[in-house]
């Protein structure tokens, strides 16, 4: 299953990344440019839809840990929504969950951004 | 719940990263349907998630350079637990399995240490050439 990333710009500086598929070793490739693009386009507050996310593994984590990273060298933000159970489960067994707090929605992760 | 006479068997050759992850996300479905377990069941999810770790890296590095020598996959129950193993011929992987989870900064090295602690067991042997490995979760 390929990843497929669409990416809508909500407000000036403020774009939510919304990935489709598998987020792994396969997929993590796709995320990590999508978010170089819509750094290159100037909105560097981001929030990864995570919905579409029916699969995450450790090398997928890390291209989320990588755009932080790149998001963060920008001064910007970065916040994760609507994680699955398996999503939830990874985040807390590497106890990433403390570096990205997660939202129910991308209204929620949207408000106050 | 699984009990001791249910019985299920899968068998693949993976030569591919991409088809090969999307054939082990398979076998675990199938063993859902099998068992009647639904996608919230929180064993064999873990057991999934421990799966897709092992694979990647035996589909990644179990490869010498140069070659594409396919690795043996197979999935079973073996006594209510789930039972996975995969024969590759890459080189030994003794210096990574007892790796500990990286700090939050890093962007990699977390598949086995997340593996060992979501199975019941995670085994590793090299044999001659071979690398076997073998992966259990009650469930």
């Amino acid at each position: 299953m390929t990843l497929e990333v669409q990416t809508r710009q909500i407000e000036d500086g403020v774009a939510v990344v919304a990935p489709t598929g598998r987020l792994d070793v396969a997929g993590a490739p796709t995320l990590k440019d999508a978010i170089s693009e819509v750094l290159k386009n100037g909105q560097a507050r981001v929030v990864i839809d995570m919905e579409g996310v029916s699969f995450v593994d450790s090398t997928g984590l890390g291209s989320v840990i990588s755009a932080l990273k790149q998001i963060r060298s920008s001064e910007g933000d970065l916040r994760l929504a609507a994680p699955n159970q398996q999503v939830r489960v990874v985040l807390e067994l590497t106890t990433l969950d403390r570096v990205f707090p997660y939202y129910a929605t991308v209204e929620e992760a949207l408000t106050g951004f | 719940m699984a009990s001791d006479s249910e019985t299920f068997e899968f068998h693949a050759t993976l030569s591919h990263l991409d088809e090969g992850l999307e054939t082990l996300h398979d076998s675990v479905q199938r063993l859902r349907d099998s068992t009647g377990r639904g996608q919230e069941d929180r064993s064999l999810l873990r057991f999934e998630i421990a799966l897709a770790e092992i694979g990647a890296n035996v589909l990644t590095h179990g490869r010498p350079a140069g070659t594409d020598p396919p690795v043996e996959y197979s999935l079973r129950l073996d006594h209510g637990a789930a039972l996975a193993e995969f024969i590759d011929r890459g080189p030994p992987a003794h210096s990574s399995i007892n790796r500990g989870m990286p700090d939050h900064s890093s962007k990699s090295g977390r598949g086995l240490p997340m593996a060992r602690s979501l199975l019941d067991e995670l085994g590793y042997e090299r044999d001659g050439e071979i690398n076997k490995w073998r992966l259990v979760k009650r469930l």
